[in-house]
């Protein structure tokens, strides 16, 4: 097949106008010789026709294009539906039963065609094992399929058996010359079913917030109207009524409130008719990670310093931190020369803050602050307890922290990471003055608080580059099993290892912080005016607060999943990292197994660690449809190191459009050149079918006026026009 | 969060609170009101810096350093401190590049500049250069009347107005950075009213109020620091609802 273009600029307007031009100097030439003899004016008007076509196939330069085809004779391979639409049934038989009863029908001619099977991916089977294969795959991605057998150069044709569902913005495959023939299964696209055809919910919801799930309810047959339930906990949260029109579909949005931190399930219902097809998808599922919509700090400064005032701006100007912040401005030491009248302070909410309200916290920050002037005694127990609980602790030094705080002896020792000084210990002792540059522990480098670039000697020159740091607060030590990740280069603590700096542990449920300085603040501004990046203060205090926020991407070991929903049996594709609690890759042999909603664990896949604790699986979802949770553990150890939730539903995506689709594999097998089949017919042999693929080679261009023989042809003609006017008396 | 202000209000019991008496961490823990120094330009009330260093820590829980230092605009240890004064009663030379820019960069990393006219005049020839060194050194941030309702007047003391060694002009001015005063431009020589002698006589007459105006001067410096290290931390929702109330409904 040849197509036709011009090589000039302009494309086809150029040629129209150049046409209409190279016209007029046709009829100019012919009106001129009129007066000429007969056998001279036809010559001169032949002359100037046969002129004025070869200089305007010069002029648009016509291009002839025509694509070679080679043609291969190669293998057929059969193409499988593996996926659960293959279950529906129709008349008593299901499409997979169908499907089997035309494959067992060429069995016997197994050797013409090899066997593959798709669903979420493509997996070549044996003939013999037909028999055990079971449709259970949660998608059907045909076109992926049919692309990735397009790709073997030595394929010539392939023969889906299937019901031709699919994503519906699956659209249509780059087949590069495939042949397709089709067995489609399943009958035609009328049938009678309720289903919940699409459900888009917000994934994560904030606390006490407004969440929304978008729900369209499809009806084949009849229509009418349709109850829709939003389920949580077997309560229904929500009810709406659709009015379906005959084989529409309608949509309704319900927005809820969830007043429960965590994961929580919520499942979409509507009523199963006796004559449904597929009762599966009248349910659907989705899970909601509730969280704060903000993260909640409470920071308490003994007095305004520069330390203070570089972290409450930070804070304040971070739009998901809601900060709550009070600064002892004076005390009764002070001689303010004013009445209170005259004074822009309030008293120190102690029982509000840490009485009404300390729960609702995330983080709670002491910056150089010292308890004892306020009453505040009472409320120690009540911040341990609290960070037992799950709340976060930091304290931030100076020489109102720590021991010179008068900390020792009370419940806020208990929690933090560091051992204080015992009570009595002179305050020079409890002190050490003097610039000094810290030293990240080598072995905890990869720590997200003080891992300030991936690469490691990229961290370490930009610690290099930070500004130094002025005095610290010298403890007794490090607590067991807390992690030192700052360290003082020269002084040592009171037991004599090098001071802690930076040191972070666990409470009960909560995380602690010990950070024995307060010049943070010149990681920022002053390392900008020696180095030109301020950025080192941000970064820390950035990680610092999402770090004892628990945000899941500092965790040292997290797992995730594809997706949040799957069919029974769904491929689940398992990524994460798992790391150590020195957020170093987890050694030894490790696995991920999947545990349905009672613990019972349903699948069990080995992995392994890469670059950085990556890890990749995959594995399958449980049968049962409910809340299940994919966990990784090392071999010989219970404890999970990291977990993450999925749901199973019934119907999900794959049931969600149940009517089966012989229109779209007619179709590919017609633009193909191939052969459409039905199950009920006389199937002829494998060997018989056309496995010849035809394969585009590449175009040929044809330019036949672009050479130098036409434009010294035109000239030619040119000249010998002009010759023959002049001879015959026109200019 | 207005449950938190309206119990804040409420609560009354400040009682006797006494602060722990320890050493510093080191000297950059306190509070420096540093000085600029400027070739040419002589500090005109010198003890000014330490005296009003000295009311800071006697009046509030800020641990200033008393014996305060000084730097050019150009001298790398500017980022050491955030806090400038740059008082002055003449003109002064154009400053050299590197010295705008110190400046520039200062006042972008989240420096505060005071900036203290010792004429008390409205027209002054140290006025005038300090105006052309702020407009080469923040071209797109003017200087505006600071408004009465400002976090500045009510940092610590409640002040209706500025006053200096004279009572001036009725408003400071400022350059904004963001929502933070990152320049304030007072013209009410405020170091003539701080000033004194090694014998603690005030070295210059306050005009025309007396001690009474000389006390809301020195109110003003201590708000002006400590609005310079907290910013608009008095505009949170714990404390705006009740200044107001004090304020008989002012804002």
């Amino acid at each position: 097949m040849q197509a036709l273009s011009f090589a000039v600029p302009g494309g086809l307007a150029t040629v129209v106008v150049l046409a209409l031009a190279f016209t007029a100097i046709v009829a100019w030439g012919i009106r001129e010789t009129r007066s000429l003899p007969a056998p001279r004016r036809r010559a001169l008007r032949a002359l100037r026709v046969v002129t004025a076509l070869l200089a305007f196939a010069c002029a648009v330069q016509p291009r002839f294009v025509h694509e070679t085809i080679q043609e291969i004779e190669g293998r057929l391979v059969v193409l499988l539906d593996g996926s659960r639409s293959m279950t529906i049934r129709r008349g008593g038989e299901s499409r997979w039963e169908e499907a089997m009863a035309a494959l067992e029908g060429w069995r016997g001619d197994a050797d013409a065609a090899e066997l593959v099977r798709f669903g979420s991916a493509t997996t070549p089977i044996g003939w013999d094992q037909l028999g055990d294969q079971e449709p259970r795959d949660d998608e059907s991605r045909l076109r992926a399929a049919l692309e990735e057998l397009a790709s073997q150069d030595d394929l010539g044709a392939v023969l889906i058996v299937g019901d031709g569902t699919g994503p519906s913005d699956e659209g249509d495959p780059e087949l590069d010359g495939l042949k397709v023939h089709a067995l489609p299964v399943g009958g035609e696209r009328a049938m009678r079913d309720d289903a919940i055809a699409e459900l888009q919910a917000d994934p994560v919801a904030f606390l006490r917030g407004e969440a929304r799930v978008r729900v369209v309810v499809r009806s084949l047959g009849e229509g009418g109207t349709i109850p829709v339930s939003l389920v949580r906990e077997g309560s229904v949260v929500k009810e709406a009524m659709v009015d379906v029109a005959e084989d529409g579909e309608a949509e309704v949005t319900f927005s809820f409130t969830p007043r429960r931190l965590g994961r929580a399930i919520y499942h979409v219902r509507i009523p199963r008719a006796e004559d449904d097809a597929v009762p599966e998808n009248n349910e659907r599922s989705f899970l909601v990670r509730v969280t704060r919509d903000r993260l909640r700090v409470l920071l308490v400064a003994g007095h305004p310093t520069w330390d203070v005032r570089f972290l409450r701006s930070f804070l304040e100007a971070d739009p998901s931190i809601d900060l709550i912040s009070f600064f002892i401005l004076r005390t009764t030491s002070d001689l303010t020369m004013a009445s209170p009248d005259e004074l822009a302070l309030i008293p120190f909410p102690t029982d509000e803050l840490f009485r009404e309200h300390l729960g609702s916290f995330d983080v709670l920050l002491f910056q150089d602050f010292d308890f004892g002037p306020y009453q505040m005694a009472s409320y120690l127990p009540r911040i341990r307890d609290y960070v037992r609980r799950g709340g976060s602790f930091a304290m931030v030094g100076g020489e109102r922290s720590f021991g010179p705080g008068g900390y020792a002896g009370t419940p806020i020792a208990e929690i933090l990471p560091v051992t204080l000084p015992p009570v009595g210990t002179p305050s020079e002792r409890q002190l050490a003055l003097g610039a000094f540059q810290p030293v990240v522990e080598p072995e905890l480098a990869n720590h997200p608080l003080v891992a300030l670039s991936p690469d490691p000697s990229a961290s370490a020159a930009h610690w290099a580059r930070l500004a130094p740091l002025e005095g610290a607060n010298r403890v007794e030590g490090a607590k067991e099993g807390t992690q030192i990740l700052l360290s003082h280069p020269r002084v040592r603590d009171l037991s004599g290892a090098p001071l802690p700096v930076l040191t972070v542990g666990e409470s009960g449920e909560g995380r602690v912080l010990a950070l024995g300085v307060d010049s943070s603040w010149r990681w920022g501004m002053t390392s900008a005016g020696a180095s030109g990046d301020a950025s080192g203060h941000e970064r820390f205090w950035d990680r610092t607060l999402r770090w004892l926020a628990r945000d899941p991407a500092l965790d040292p070991a997290r797992i995730t999943t594809d997706r949040e929903r799957y069919g029974p049996g769904g491929r689940i594709e398992v990524g994460g990292w798992l790391r150590n609690d020195a957020y170093q890759p987890v050694e030894g042999e490790l696995r991920v197994e999947v545990e349905s909603a009672t613990g019972e664990v349903v699948g069990r896949v080995p992995v392994e660690v890469g670059r950085g604790g990556a890890i990749e699986a995959t594995a399958r979802a449980p049968l049962e449809p409910g809340a299940h949770r994919v966990v990784a553990r090392r071999e010989g150890d219970d404890e999970p190191l990291a977990t993450e939730p999925f749901v199973v539903e019934a119907g999900g995506d794959e049931l969600a459009e149940p009517r089966p689709d012989p229109e779209r594999l007619s179709r590919w097998a017609e633009e193909s050149g191939g052969q459409v089949f039905a199950s009920g017919d006389r199937l002829p042999p494998l060997e018989s079918l056309d496995a010849t693929r035809r394969r585009s080679t590449g175009t040929v261009e044809v330019r036949p006026f672009s050479g130098w023989v036409a434009l010294v042809l035109t000239l030619g003609l040119i000249a010998l026009e002009l010759f023959a006017r002049r001879r015959w008396g026109l200019r | 969060m207005l449950l938190f202000a309206t119990a804040a209000s409420a609560i009354l019991c400040a009682g006797t609170v006494w602060s722990s008496s320890a050493a510093a961490l080191g000297e950059s823990s306190r509070v420096e009101i540093r000085g600029v120094a400027i070739d040419g330009l002589d500090e005109p009330r010198e003890t000014a810096r330490r005296r009003l260093a000295w009311e800071v820590r006697k009046r509030t829980s800020i641990e200033t350093r008393l014996r305060p230092r000084r730097a050019r605009l150009d001298d790398p240890t500017l980022f050491e401190t955030p806090m400038l004064y740059l008082a002055g009663d003449e003109a002064f030379e154009p400053l050299s590049e590197a010295e705008v820019v110190g400046l520039r960069r200062f006042l972008e990393l989240g420096g505060f500049l005071l900036v203290d006219d010792a004429t008390g005049g409205s027209s002054s020839g140290f006025d005038g250069s300090v105006r052309r060194l702020l407009q080469r050194a923040l071209p797109r941030d003017p200087l505006r009347p600071v408004p009465s309702d400002h976090t500045v007047y009510r940092s610590f003391y409640l002040l209706d107005r500025p006053v200096g060694r004279v009572r001036g002009p009725g408003s400071l001015e400022a350059i904004a950075r963001g929502d933070r005063l990152a320049v304030v431009l007072s013209r009410h020589d405020l170091g003539g009213a701080w000033a004194r002698d090694d014998l603690g006589t005030f070295t210059h007459p306050v005009v025309p109020g007396g001690d009474g105006q000389r006390e809301r001067a020195m109110r003003l410096g201590v708000n002006l620091v400590m609005y310079a290290l907290c910013l608009d931390y008095k505009d949170d929702q714990v404390h705006a609802p009740y200044l107001m109330r004090r304020r008989g409904g002012r804002p």
